[in-house]
């Protein structure tokens, strides 16, 4: 039961500044992802929560008491690794009991504990095993089992998902949020992967630069993103953005083709639309009529890309549509799920 | 992994993959006194045999001209005269160390790509055979060789001494030009046999581009046994073929030890080793360290 | 493309070279060493003896003992020291920073110098009346003062075997250095969080994965203190009397002081058999798991 602030926290290495006066407040049980790409400084905060790397300015606290000083083996912290960090020449069971071995807890007590912790995610049958001859997702869950062994204040999640392959994420993800939600603890989990993001958090931290670009639960992110980066980034296809030059009450996009809708402003800014916010209508009622430059069958949907010029327009479209590169299609931007942006700096026109 | 590169920027590491654990004050000045100490003790000798070198005989010879002494060159010119003729041994270690190493880097090489690239019956103990003739003390390998080259009238060639010395090298060379090119992928090979190259091709236009850095490191390596080799010059060369580390010796003489044209020598001997392994200290690193970790 | 015999082509030269080179001299000293033969008298290899010489060798010759006697101070001395100072520096240097960097540079010197070289120049430190380090130990023991190290049987063997680490333990230093860096961080970050101290994560996480390198260290070393010849030559000649006299050294003066050929290629042979057994050692450390 753990609430954690980050205030105004700095850390450089050498010349290179990595975060940037980051500012979080992590409340009890909240399930918070730090999103965003590699060089981002998402793994760097991380590790300055659990006490792997020292703040170079700015206070790390939690309930309200410094951790800054703190030593990490005190901070009573649980993490899983990117590369699980699993002890190579002890067995799964010795892996699991380490921190209790730590704490002096023996006997009977610790093996109790291992094996709790061991059938929660499923590995009783594992527990002599090296983790040599375990699969990646064997791993994973022995590294999951050594941090619910006991009780943390926090839980820290380094891309853990990153080494599975796609189906065993998806299986291991639910896992992860099912554990949080029971062991009702702190979590703060690092990724680059927006569906992880979307899925398992209660408010989700897209960095870029060192620095929080925004900070909200997924769906104000998906349906309000606060810039161009978290609206590109958010999404699966990502948003459609697109160049036009705005008039009075119509937009020119790049191609020339004149789009009837009506922007904020006059002159060059940008138009953000969601590939499922965009349709595939008759002439009549399309905005412009365009050829298809590719098509996909996912099997429940189907992707359409159209060229704007030189900018690509992604479409999903229903999954019995069937098209052919060269066909000639209208197309309709939906009035009512219209984004727009400042070209210069990406910022959200509101 | 950026938060690893923009560390090792930071303290332009040489071996990758340590990161820097909390502080601790007292401890901290505690182990940068110890680790002080130990770069010390490897320079300092070193530092004290320069210093000897450009003595004078009287000055050597008393400690309390430690520090303020007259420096003189002398000793860098006479260690080329009659009767030291650094210069000759000079170029018999030279010449001796170049072919050890013309010859012993391609053979290697070859060897160490089939080692690397094939499976065939015995491939196992072959190597193993291989790396473990370096086991093999040379004592064991210096006496029939003695009794054979004095058969064949070849004692004291410099001939001889590369043939002894090749055999001391072998075994280091296949060994590491075997990390080294393990470290190739095959992939370029496999495009290139595609493209059309046959592999003897393939293995001269890619593989050993490729491996370059390698080769260098097996080379110098191999040039650096070879040119501090003892033993084998000891027995071996009488007149002709002495090399530099029996040229050292040949300092200690009925009226003493000359020791400041010992440091004379010391330095022509050490000061190229010490250039070349500067060079290729980080290939030549990597490679030790990966073979003591498989 | 395994239809040609490639390889043996490209193998055939080194193979052919270390079958020459060194196999061969390893079965002719064997036939030489059931033979007697001194080649001060004779060029004509003697008369087939059978064991005599290693009867000869293992009965009647004190010096033999002795030099087993000293080789085994030597080589124990030797390698528990160079593996203490090694692994001592290694941990010590595995951290950032610029003095360590620094160090770290410096461990590849003494290695390219020739050993020939260190054990000369130590004899010059520790000459009584002009050696640096004799006066050094001098300043901080008083009461050795004047003393002249080589002609001590201790003094003498600490001197060689401090010569023989000073060559070797940075050296060593590296090897270990490159263990611990193969080391994944994440392992030792993973007892941190959950809850070791830096003794502990050493004791639990560190040192067992650290280990298989020691262990490697440990048998080259020993096989290099077996082989070590020019340091000992150069700076005791094997003295005083047989103080510093090892194996190898027995060997070489059997065979070109007493060119005593059969005898030598005998004691030769012992040796050979001892580090036979090492290298079967090292093998199984470093190729003994799955490969």
């Amino acid at each position: 039961m753990t609430q954690i602030s980050l205030r105004g926290l700095y850390k450089s290495f050498g010349a290179t500044q990595v975060v940037r006066d980051l500012n979080l407040e992590i409340a009890d049980q909240e399930f918070l992802v730090l999103l965003g790409p590699s060089g981002c400084g998402k793994t760097t905060t991380m590790r300055m929560v659990a006490g792997l790397e020292q703040a170079t300015h700015g206070e790390i606290a939690f309930d309200g008491r410094r951790m800054n000083e703190v030593p990490t083996q005190s901070r009573d912290v649980a993490m899983v690794f990117q590369n699980y960090g699993l002890y190579p020449h002890m067995t799964v069971a010795e892996n699991i009991g380490y921190p209790l071995k730590l704490r002096g807890i023996n006997g009977a007590d610790r093996q109790a504990a291992i094996e709790r912790a061991a059938d929660r995610v499923e590995l009783g049958a594992y527990l002599q095993r090296r983790p040599r001859e375990l699969s990646g997702g064997q791993r994973q869950r022995v590294a999951l089992a050594r941090s619910i062994v006991r009780t943390p204040k926090v839980f820290l999640m380094d891309e853990p998902l990153s080494n599975l392959d796609a189906k065993l994420r998806v299986a291991m993800r639910a896992e992860i949020k099912h554990l949080a939600y029971e062991l009702q603890v702190t979590t703060l989990y690092v990724t680059h992967d927006q569906v992880e993001a979307m899925t398992l958090a209660h408010r989700v931290a897209i960095m870029k630069d060192g620095v929080i670009v925004q900070l909200a639960s997924p769906e104000e992110i998906y349906d309000d993103p606060v810039n161009t980066y978290v609206a590109g980034f958010i999404g699966s296809p990502p948003m459609n953005l697109i160049e036009v030059n705005a008039q009075a009450s119509w937009a020119n996009a790049e191609n020339g083709a004149r789009i009837e809708v009506a922007a904020p402003r006059q002159g060059p800014i940008t138009l953000g639309i969601r590939a499922e916010d965009v349709q595939l209508t008759d002439m009549d009622r399309a905005h412009f009529s365009v050829e298809v430059f590719a098509f996909e069958l996912l099997g429940d949907s189907t992707l359409v890309t159209i060229k704007l010029g030189q900018t690509g327009v992604t479409v999903k479209g229903d999954k019995s549509l069937r098209l052919k590169f060269g066909d000639r299609v209208g197309v309709r931007l939906d009035p009512a799920h219209l984004y727009w942006f400042e070209s210069a700096t990406g910022l959200r026109i509101r | 992994m950026l938060t690893q590169s923009a560390h090792a920027a930071s303290d332009r590491a040489l071996i990758p993959g340590y990161r820097q654990p909390a502080h601790d004050k007292a401890g901290d000045w505690l182990r940068q006194c110890v680790v002080f100490v130990g770069v010390c003790a490897i320079v300092l000798p070193i530092f004290w045999i320069t210093l000897t070198a450009f003595k004078l005989p009287k000055d050597v010879y008393s400690l309390s001209a430690a520090f303020n002494f007259t420096v003189t060159l002398e000793n860098l010119r006479t260690v080329f005269e009659h009767p030291w003729n650094l210069g000759s041994k000079i170029v018999n270690s030279l010449v001796v160390a170049t072919s050890t190493v013309l010859l012993a880097i391609p053979m290697a090489t070859m060897a160490a790509y089939a080692f690397s690239r094939f499976e065939f019956r015995f491939k196992k103990t072959i190597f193993l055979v291989v790396i473990a003739s370096q086991f093999i003390p040379a004592a064991v390998i210096v006496l029939p060789y003695f009794l054979m080259f004095k058969q064949l009238g070849m004692l004291d060639t410099r001939s001889a001494l590369v043939l002894v010395n090749m055999s001391i090298v072998l075994p280091y060379a296949v060994w590491m030009m075997k990390g080294f090119i393990d470290a190739v992928p095959v992939e370029i090979e496999e495009s290139a046999m595609v493209d059309g190259a046959h592999r003897a091709r393939v293995i001269w236009e890619i593989v050993v581009p490729t491996a370059l850095p390698g080769i260098i490191t097996a080379a110098v390596f191999c040039f650096t046994l070879t040119w501090n080799e003892f033993l084998f010059a000891l027995i071996i060369s009488k007149q002709d073929a002495l090399t530099l580390p029996i040229g050292l010796i040949g300092f200690r003489t009925e009226r003493g030890d000359l020791w400041e044209l010992m440091a004379a020598g010391g330095i022509l001997i050490t000061a190229p080793m010490f250039i070349l392994s500067l060079l290729v200290q980080k290939q030549f690193i990597q490679s030790l360290t990966a073979g003591s970790v498989r | 493309m395994k239809r040609w015999p490639v390889h043996w082509l490209l193998l055939a030269p080194a193979l052919l070279f270390v079958g020459a080179m060194a196999l061969f001299p390893l079965g002719y000293s064997l036939i030489l060493s059931f033979r007697e033969w001194k080649l001060a008298k004779t060029s004509v290899v003697g008369e087939f003896v059978g064991l005599q010489n290693y009867v000869d060798l293992l009965t009647d010759d004190p010096d033999f003992f002795e030099a087993l006697r000293a080789t085994c101070i030597f080589v124990t001395a030797d390698v528990l020291v160079t593996v203490a100072v090694s692994l001592g520096a290694a941990l010590l240097l595995h951290r950032a920073g610029r003095l360590n960097s620094l160090a770290r540079t410096l461990l590849i010197l003494p290695f390219v110098m020739s050993p020939a070289l260190i054990g000369i120049s130590f004899r010059f430190f520790l000459n009584a009346e002009y050696g640096v380090l004799a006066s050094a130990v001098a300043a901080v023991f008083p009461s050795m003062k004047d003393t002249v190290w080589l002609a001590d049987s201790t003094l003498a063997m600490i001197a060689v075997v401090a010569s023989d680490v000073w060559h070797w333990a940075p050296y060593m230093t590296l090897m270990i250095l490159g263990g611990l860096a193969s080391i994944p961080s994440e392992t030792q970050e993973a007892a941190r969080v959950d809850g070791a101290g830096s003794w502990a994560v050493f004791r639990d996480i560190t040192w067992p994965q650290l280990m298989p390198v020691v262990a490697v260290v440990m048998v080259l070393k020993t096989v290099f203190a077996l082989k070590a010849f020019d340091t000992i030559f150069t700076l005791t000649s094997g003295g005083p009397g047989n103080a510093t006299k090892t194996l190898a050294y027995f060997v070489y003066e059997q065979g070109f002081n007493y060119y005593d050929m059969g005898y030598a290629a005998a004691s030769a042979y012992v040796l050979t058999a001892i580090l036979l057994v090492l290298a079967g050692f090292y093998l199984r450390l470093v190729f003994g798991k799955a490969r």
